[in-house]
């Protein structure tokens, strides 16, 4: 069998597998992860060595939890892909500052529509509304539980695919836009002269306007720091607006030194009050670059979803755990140890996403997060945040 | 042991301290200053620091038994850790340490109780006499006490009135000292206070540095800045920003008798405050022309941090520090497998005590510090330096293992280069009470002359 062969009838099986109810899955997602991790050993140049570093072989594997975690900055430097330079049709980078080398994760036709097919259903579920979480293709998709036969306008605080072409968030967007938003949904930010992403004011407050005037829900997806663009110029005019019952707002995390930052309970407040939002009415994805599949913290309408009584009290919207779909699980790790903590315990996350075909399927973040039942509580990115010394220390 | 309300810092941390908190003590402070310690001359302020010295080397002296026992928790460093801290500290603290001090700085000891000359002064019949500030406020950082139990000694000297603002987390030692103190002389220290608050909260910044004619502030290049604008101009001000430290180990005197020694010193200098003090190595520089010394030097380090781990183990650290260790270590485990002759590491085993990583880039790098340290082989001094440019100009001590015959020539390259302090290797983290903090004067900093000429 070729390796793409391989690879294909391993996706053949993932996508039966998304398919499927989350019931009794825990051996199948074992069996795909050892499968896919045989796979990525044989294929993926860059991993063979750190499993054999790790003395951990398909051979030798014992248990998924031990599939050697690729860290999500080694994607910087090393390509980590099972994909040659001639298949490799699309790349998405990291976002961040132009100074910094991104991460790249490297696609091919194949493994794209394997990302889609991650990502729409657990989007469906969770923004969409929609309560069978395997539909993926356009004519399978039953109406939208929340709108109707009206589709919202999907209003993308982010450049265009054409303009941001590396961006997988950006490709998300147009991804879902396409599937669940109207006609005239659209991307509604440019790049200034640094590249960075610029809000087209103009053009966001325009859409706003007209949903709040034609009583035509409209679904605003966007990063923490556009929103908390959006919310300065709101503020400066100064206007607010009310949206009509069904809008909502998707907050994916992260300010990377793009504007001022927000605790998210202030950014979700302000976000209610300028745009006439319940609190249901805003859902928190979780994503990365590296990864194929995403979490989000809540069902749009839900009131609330289930987090642990171990779990530390924080302000509402910070403690709402979130959740992968299950083809994708998330552990929390001691730094210290290198084992899963225990339930309310915090550490770094790592996640092993079947979905990541042609990359490595395990990925090991900086982002610390507290176990909270089968879900997690972001905390943010492990950095030093007060230096206990007089030293200079690495940012 | 409770230790009494003394201080502003010995308030529950509950306490809200307000400006004009801060101003009425600041205005008693010096009532005390005029009455208490302007009135002292220097020989019986240097029998007040000789004694308090002595009495924290004593094992059951109580501040010290406090500080060990309570230290940890308060800290974040292991018992031992402090202990080996202390000891350094107030080992250097004798009468002739202090005396060298004041010679280095003013010339003859009583200038800042006599008008006297000094050897420059005598040949244009000239004397002159020192005084130091009314009110000296420090704004010190960071959790090795160093900075704080310094910056007291010396505004003691000056016979200032002080007010030492700590920051948070950072009190505990400092505030034992002060204690210490006025176990020894309730007077002087009631001419001392010491409270914790967030850095930037200007109400409470500005109400000290009105009261203050003196102010030194040690943190990051833009914290002392922040300071800086903030002080009134009249305000005498000393700022030390960051900087960083690394050690060189020459081929020869590594590869000679005392290879083992000199492991055990590079340990003891990544031990100390568990590297969190600005004297601390970031890297060591090791000459090896491709005999790989540098590797065995990195191979041996580490076993000699395991080992040390058993007998002075690091402080526990927060989840968020373990977790930037650990994505580091992951970093250079994929270095490691995909080209091990570019990189090596060594990890504790099961914790993120200590670290070693080996790099043959010779670029300085950054470490996170809590005992992780890089090794990195060079082929000479020049290597060495070209590769540490980038901290050119934040370099304070470079720690140095080398022959006999080869150190005069290092020195010099590295004091050229922009070092402000040579040491040997094992030493680093502890400067003896004469170091000049940057490469600047320390009471020089703060006095002011009047010259009489005669």
């Amino acid at each position: 069998m070729t390796k793409s062969s391989s690879f294909a009838a391993y996706s053949r099986r993932l996508l039966a597998f998304i398919e499927r109810d989350s019931v009794a899955w825990e051996a199948d997602f074992a069996a795909l992860a050892r499968e896919l991790f045989a796979l990525q050993c044989a294929h993926v140049a860059p991993y063979r060595p750190l499993c054999e570093a790790r003395r951990i072989t398909p051979d030798s594997l014992a248990d998924w939890r031990q599939i050697p975690a690729v860290p999500a900055a080694a994607f910087k430097e090393l390509e980590f892909t099972s994909l040659d330079p001639a298949e490799r049709t699309t790349v998405f980078h990291s976002s961040g500052t132009t100074a910094h080398r991104p991460s790249r994760h490297f696609h091919c036709a194949e493994s794209l529509a394997v990302y889609e097919a991650s990502l729409l259903p657990w989007f469906a579920r969770h923004v969409v509304g929609r309560v069978n979480p395997a539909a993926r293709s356009g004519d399978s998709v039953p109406t939208a539980a929340r709108w109707g036969q009206t589709r919202p306008a999907f209003l993308c605080l982010s450049p265009s695919p054409a303009q941001a072409p590396h961006s997988s968030l950006v490709h998300m967007f147009d991804c879902v836009s396409r599937q669940f938003g109207a006609a005239d949904s659209c991307f509604l930010a440019g790049l200034d002269a640094d590249n960075a992403w610029a809000l087209d004011v103009p053009g966001v407050l325009a859409r706003l306007r007209q949903a709040a005037d034609s009583g035509q829900p409209v679904v605003l997806l966007g990063t923490a720091f556009m929103f908390v663009h959006l919310l300065d110029e709101l503020e400066q005019r100064p206007l607010s607006f009310k949206l009509p019952p069904g809008s909502l707002v998707m907050e994916t995390g992260g300010y990377k030194g793009r504007s001022r930052e927000l605790p998210k309970a202030e950014l979700h407040a302000l976000l209610r009050t300028c745009l006439g939002l319940p609190p249901e009415a805003i859902v928190c994805e979780y994503g990365m670059s590296e990864l194929s599949s995403q979490a989000y913290d809540q069902l749009a309408g839900a009131r609330c979803q289930v987090t642990s009584d171990k779990s530390p009290s924080f302000a509402s919207t910070d403690s709402r755990a979130f959740h992968f779909p299950h083809w994708c699980r998330a552990l929390v790790i001691s730094p210290e140890s290198g084992l899963e903590v225990g339930e309310g315990e915090t550490g770094l996350l790592r996640l092993f996403d079947l979905a990541n075909v042609r990359s490595v399927l395990a990925i090991q973040t900086e982002d610390l997060a507290v176990r909270c039942g089968d879900g997690f509580m972001l905390l943010g990115r492990a950095r030093q945040a007060e230096a206990r010394g007089c030293s200079l220390l690495a940012a | 042991m409770t230790l009494p309300n003394y201080f502003l810092a010995d308030l529950p941390p509950e306490a809200h301290l307000t400006p004009a908190m801060l101003t009425d003590a600041c205005l008693a402070l010096k009532r005390n200053r005029t009455q208490y310690l302007a009135v002292r001359d220097t020989p019986s302020i240097l029998r007040t620091l000789v004694r308090t010295g002595e009495d924290w080397l004593c094992e059951d002296y109580p501040y010290r038994k406090m500080a060990l026992a309570e230290g940890p928790a308060h800290t974040g460093f292991s018992a031992q850790t402090i202990a080996t801290g202390l000891d350094n500290f107030f080992r250097q603290l004798t009468g002739e340490n202090l005396e060298a001090l004041l010679a280095q700085e003013l010339g003859p000891s009583h200038r800042l109780d006599a008008f006297c000359a000094g050897n420059s002064d005598s040949r244009t019949r000239r004397t002159a006499l020192g005084t130091g500030p009314e009110m000296i406020g420090h704004i010190t950082a960071g959790c090795v006490p160093n900075a704080a139990f310094m910056a007291i000694i010396l505004g003691l000297l000056t016979r200032s009135a002080q007010f030492i603002k700590c920051s948070r987390g950072g009190t505990f030692l400092p505030r034992l000292f002060l204690h210490s103190l006025y176990g020894s002389e309730p007077k002087l220290a009631a001419c001392i206070e010491m409270a914790s608050w967030r850095g930037g909260t200007n109400e409470l910044d500005q109400a000290l540095f009105a009261q203050c004619d003196g102010i030194t502030a040690t943190g990051s290049d833009e914290a002392v800045e922040a300071i800086r604008r903030a002080v009134p101009p009249r305000v005498r001000f000393a700022g030390y920003g960051h900087q960083v430290s690394f050690g060189y180990i020459s081929r020869e005197a590594y590869s000679g008798w005392r290879a083992k020694k000199i492991v055990a010193a590079a340990a003891a200098d990544v031990i100390a405050w568990d590297q969190l003090g600005c004297l601390s190595p970031h890297v060591f520089y090791v000459e090896d022309n491709s005999l790989g010394f540098a590797l065995q030097f990195a191979d041996q380090l580490a076993q000699e941090l395991a080992h040390r781990e058993t007998a002075a183990p690091r402080g526990a650290i927060s989840t968020e520090a373990a977790g930037h260790i650990a994505a580091r270590r992951a970093i250079y485990e994929v270095r490691a497998a995909h080209a091990p002759e570019q990189t090596r590491h060594w990890c504790s085993p099961d914790s993120t005590a200590w670290t070693v990583v080996y790099e043959a880039d010779p670029r300085f790098a950054l470490s996170c510090l809590n005992r992780f340290i890089y090794v990195k082989p060079v082929l000479d001094v020049g290597e060495a330096l070209r590769g540490a440019d980038t901290v050119r100009d934040h370099t304070s001590t470079v720690g140095l293992a080398a022959q006999e015959h080869e150190l005069e020539g290092l020195a010099k390259q590295f004091a050229r280069w922009g070092a402000t302090r040579l040491c040997p290797l094992g030493q680093m983290q502890n400067p003896p009470l004469t170091w000049r903090h940057d490469g600047r004067l320390l009471l020089g900093e703060l006095v002011r002359w009047t010259d009489w000429e005669q």
